[in-house]
C-alpha cells in the first residue's frame, strides 16, 4: 500500500533545503539562496516550516557586524528525510 | 522554486540536483597542494644546487621560504573563512588531518635538531605521503593516492640513496604528490563548478 508522501517534505524548496543540508554539516542562508537560486522572503518561510516541524535547527548570529543564519538538520529531519525517500521508492516500484 | 503539481518524480529530480550541488561545496583544496609544493620543490632543488653544486656552506637557509608559505596559508585560511557560506563533514575532517601533519612536522623539525638531520627527508616524504593518501581516499581522487604511494616508494628508496641525493628524491616526492595532483584538483573543481 502506498504511504502519503511527509507534506512537510513534498514541497520543492523545503525538499531542497532537506537534501542541500544532508550532504553538508551546516550551512548558511546563502548558501541556499545560491543553490536553489529561490527568492530570499520565499526561503526564509520555508526555513522557518522546516524548524517548526523540528527538521532543522536554525541558529542566528552575528559575524563581522552581520547577521547571519546558519541552518542545521536535526536526527529527526534526517529520519522524515530517510522515510521520504524510502516512501518513494516504493511508489516507483509500484508505479513499475 | 514553484511549487504546483510537484510529483514524486520530481522530488527525485530535486533531491538528486541537490545532492549534485553539494558536491561543489568541497573546497577548492588545491590552494595549499600548490602553495607548499611550489615552495618545497623551489626549496629541494635549490639547497642542491647551493650544497652539492656551489658548496655554499648555509644552504639550508633556502628554507626560509617556507615562511613565505606560512603567510600565505594564514592569509588564505582567514579569507576563506569568511566566504565559506557551508561547512562539510569531508572538509572538516581533512582539515583535522593535515593540522595534525602539520604539528608532527614541527615536532619532527624539534626531532631533527636534536638528533641530526640525515634521515629528515624520509620522514618528510613519508609525511606527504600520508596526507596525500587520506585525502585522496576521502575526495576519491586517484592523483593523489598514486602521488603518495610514490612518496612512499621515493622515502624507502631514500633510506639506500646518499643523504644529498634525498634532497632531489624529496623534490621529486613533492612534484608528484602535490604539485601534479594539485594542478589536476583545482582543473577538476574547476570543471564542477561549471557545470553546477
Amino acid at each position: 500500500m502506498f504511504k502519503d508522501l511527509d507534506p512537510i517534505l513534498h514541497s520543492q524548496l523545503r525538499l531542497a533545503i532537506i537534501s542541500l543540508l544532508i550532504g553538508v554539516k551546516e550551512a548558511e542562508f546563502n548558501y541556499f539562496k545560491e543553490k536553489t537560486n529561490a527568492t530570499a522572503g520565499n526561503l526564509s518561510v520555508q526555513i522557518t516550516k522546516l524548524k517548526e516541524a523540528g527538521y532543522i535547527e536554525v541558529v542566528k548570529q552575528y559575524k563581522d557586524n552581520y547577521p547571519q543564519t546558519i541552518c542545521k538538520i536535526t536526527p529527526k529531519g534526517r529520519r522524515a528525510f530517510e522515510e521520504y525517500v524510502q516512501d518513494l521508492q516504493t511508489y516507483l516500484k509500484s508505479r513499475k | 522554486m514553484q511549487n504546483e503539481n510537484f510529483s514524486p518524480e520530481d522530488s527525485i529530480r530535486v533531491i538528486q540536483a541537490m545532492i549534485e550541488k553539494t558536491k561543489s561545496t568541497v573546497a577548492d583544496n588545491s590552494y595549499y597542494f600548490l602553495l607548499w609544493g611550489w615552495l618545497v620543490f623551489i626549496g629541494c632543488i635549490g639547497q642542491f644546487v647551493l650544497k652539492v653544486l656551489v658548496q655554499y656552506p648555509y644552504h639550508y637557509l633556502i628554507w626560509n621560504i617556507t615562511f613565505i608559505g606560512i603567510i600565505f596559508s594564514i592569509y588564505h585560511g582567514v579569507k576563506e573563512r569568511g566566504h565559506k557560506k557551508a561547512k562539510t563533514y569531508v572538509s572538516e575532517s581533512l582539515d583535522n588531518l593535515w593540522i595534525a601533519i602539520v604539528v608532527s612536522y614541527i615536532l619532527f623539525d624539534f626531532a631533527f635538531v636534536r638528533f641530526g638531520w640525515e634521515g629528515c627527508y624520509t620522514f618528510y616524504m613519508m609525511l606527504y605521503a600520508l596526507g596525500c593518501f587520506v585525502t585522496g581516499r576521502v575526495l576519491k581522487f586517484y592523483p593523489l593516492i598514486w602521488g603518495a604511494i610514490g612518496s612512499w616508494c621515493l622515502a624507502l628508496i631514500s633510506t639506500f640513496t646518499p643523504i644529498d641525493y634525498n634532497i632531489l628524491l624529496c623534490g621529486l616526492a613533492i612534484l608528484i604528490s602535490y604539485i601534479i595532483p594539485g594542478h589536476l584538483l583545482k582543473r577538476q573543481y574547476r570543471k564542477l563548478n561549471m557545470h553546477v
